[in-house]
Parts: structure tokens; sequence; C-alpha cells
């Protein structure tokens, strides 16, 4: 079970899963560009879909330049959308501190193209109303939730 | 102020071949750290950056960007280019630095 999905999400109005590859920095974005289509789509206002945006960006660049690659379940229920996103691998050492604004252990290659300013989970835990992160030497596992009508944060 | 009215009389060269230039310009946003750029740029802003590869396509899209300038004569490779026709996205080039070319178009009002 999904600890991001409140007790009240029944079945997922739209349902959707992605590979995200380790370093493929080309395609990076797809996932968000998508999650933002269907969001738009469904006619969601932009301060929300702005919010879901921004964290799925945000996770789906940690997938591809710290892990070994690794998977997304995207959700929109009836009052929330929440993903999941899982990866192989090498996992994160200090949770607290990789939380931590400006903590960043980013490689010199994923600097180049613009990423590791170690505001990644920071800007997550910002726009989301929920954010849960675990991780092992086995993988990540990060999801979010944002609630559907719960407008308070609004960028 | 439209991009159009900025590329006039500016060191700006247009590297692709957008559909239009007429979108209206937000407010100019120089960085060069994608995280930022996701996090508190806006629909409509021109951004102004050193970053050349393809992810800055990436956001610029994502964000409804109206523009990109890459500053410091950036040499933009054609895979980028033709990205940026997709979507329909104007890039320039100018010779000035971010710091140089933002007070030069802020200049305009
Ligand atoms: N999926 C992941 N796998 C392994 N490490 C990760 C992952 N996501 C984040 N991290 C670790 O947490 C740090 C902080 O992440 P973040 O706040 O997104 O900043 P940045 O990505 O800019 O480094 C990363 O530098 C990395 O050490
Ligand atoms: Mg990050």
């Amino acid at each position: 079970m999904n600890p991001c999905l409140k007790k009240t999400t029944k079945h997922a109005r739209i349902h959707k899963e992605f590979v995200i590859e380790r370093n493929d920095i080309a395609n990076a974005g797809t996932v968000a560009s998508t999650t933002k289509r269907i969001l738009k789509n469904e006619g969601f206002p932009s301060h929300f879909i702005k919010r879901v945006t921004i964290g799925v960006y945000e996770a789906e660049i940690n997938v591809v330049i710290h892990s070994y690659g690794g998977t997304v379940i995207f959700d929109l229920n009836d009052d929330n959308v929440s993903l999941t996103f899982e990866d192989k691998g090498p996992g994160i050492e200090d949770i607290e501190l990789a939380k931590a604004a400006g903590f960043s252990t980013a490689s010199s290659y994923a600097i180049e193209n613009g990423f590791g300013a170690g505001m990644g989970l920071p800007n997550i835990e910002a726009v989301s109303d929920e954010m849960h992160l675990t991780s092992s030497k086995e993988g990540t596992k990060l999801c979010m939730r944002f609630d559907i009508g719960d407008d308070h944060i609004d960028s | 102020m439209t991009v159009n009215e900025m590329m006039q009389n500016m060191p700006l060269t247009l590297v692709n071949k957008p559909k239009t230039v007429s979108r209206p310009i937000n407010k100019l946003f120089a960085s060069d750290l994608l995280s930022h750029v996701i996090g508190y740029a806006e629909e409509y802003d021109v951004l102004i950056t050193v970053l050349n590869n393809i992810n800055v396509l990436g956001v610029a899209s994502l964000l409804d960007l109206s523009a990109v300038i890459f500053t410091h004569n950036a040499k933009i490779k054609p895979e980028i280019i033709e990205r940026a026709n997709d979507l329909d996205l104007p890039l320039f080039t100018t010779p000035l630095s971010t710091a140089d070319i933002v007070q030069k178009i802020a200049s305009l009002g």
C-alpha cells in the first residue's frame, strides 16, 4: 500500500506507469511533461498543475542522475494525484541529510547539465501535501501526494 | 512587451525557426540551475542562461516559457535547434553576459 495514498482513495481515474533509464538526461522530463498534459486535459487549474509538475520533475531527475534507473506509477484519484518513484539503488545513506536544502552528491556530469543544486527534495516537500522517502542499498522509494482542491501552496 | 519587441535593437540572434515570436513576456528570469528555474520561473518568462543543453528546453516547455536566451555566444547544437522548432520555442544567442543582456532588455521598460 502506498503510504502517500489517503484511505478515502478507491480506484484511480487515470493510472500510468513509466520507466526511467539511468543517466538518460536527454529524456529527463518526459514523466513531468506527460503528467502535465494529463492534468491539463482534465482541466485542473494551472497553479495545481505547476505544483505537481515541480514535484514530478525533481523526482524524475533524481532517478536519472542519482540512481541505476527505476519506475514511476502515476495515479489520478478522486481527491488527489499520487506518484511513486522506485529505483534500483544505490540508495541514500542519510535521508535527513539528503532532505536538507543545498545538500547534493550530484556528479560533475549532472552539474554541467544544470542539475545538482540540492533543491530537489526540499522542493518536493514544499509543493506536495505529503512526501514519503525510504531507501536502502537496493533502492529508493519516494512517493508524493497532491490533494485536489487544496491550493494553499500557490507558487 | 512581446518577444518580437524584445528582439528589436537588441544584440540577440534568433537561432531557430519558431512559427511565432509574438508571445508576451511576463518577466526575465536569469538562472543556471534548473531546480531554480522549475521552482520559480513562470509562464511567459524569458529564461536567460549559460546552460547549453537539451534539458533547458524540457524545462522551458514544461513551464511554457516565451523564449530562451543563451549568453556568452553559446554555440547551439543542431539537436537543440530541432527540438526548439518542434516546441515552437524561440531561441536566441547573445555575445553579452547574462547580467549585461538582462540590464539592456530591462532598460526597454
Ligand atoms: N533516487 C535517488 N537515489 C539515490 N540518491 C538520491 C536519490 N534522490 C536523491 N538522492 C540523494 O539526495 C541528494 C539530494 O537530492 P536533491 O535534493 O534532489 O538534490 P540534487 O538532486 O540537486 O543533488 C542527492 O544529491 C543524492 O545524494
Ligand atoms: Mg535532485
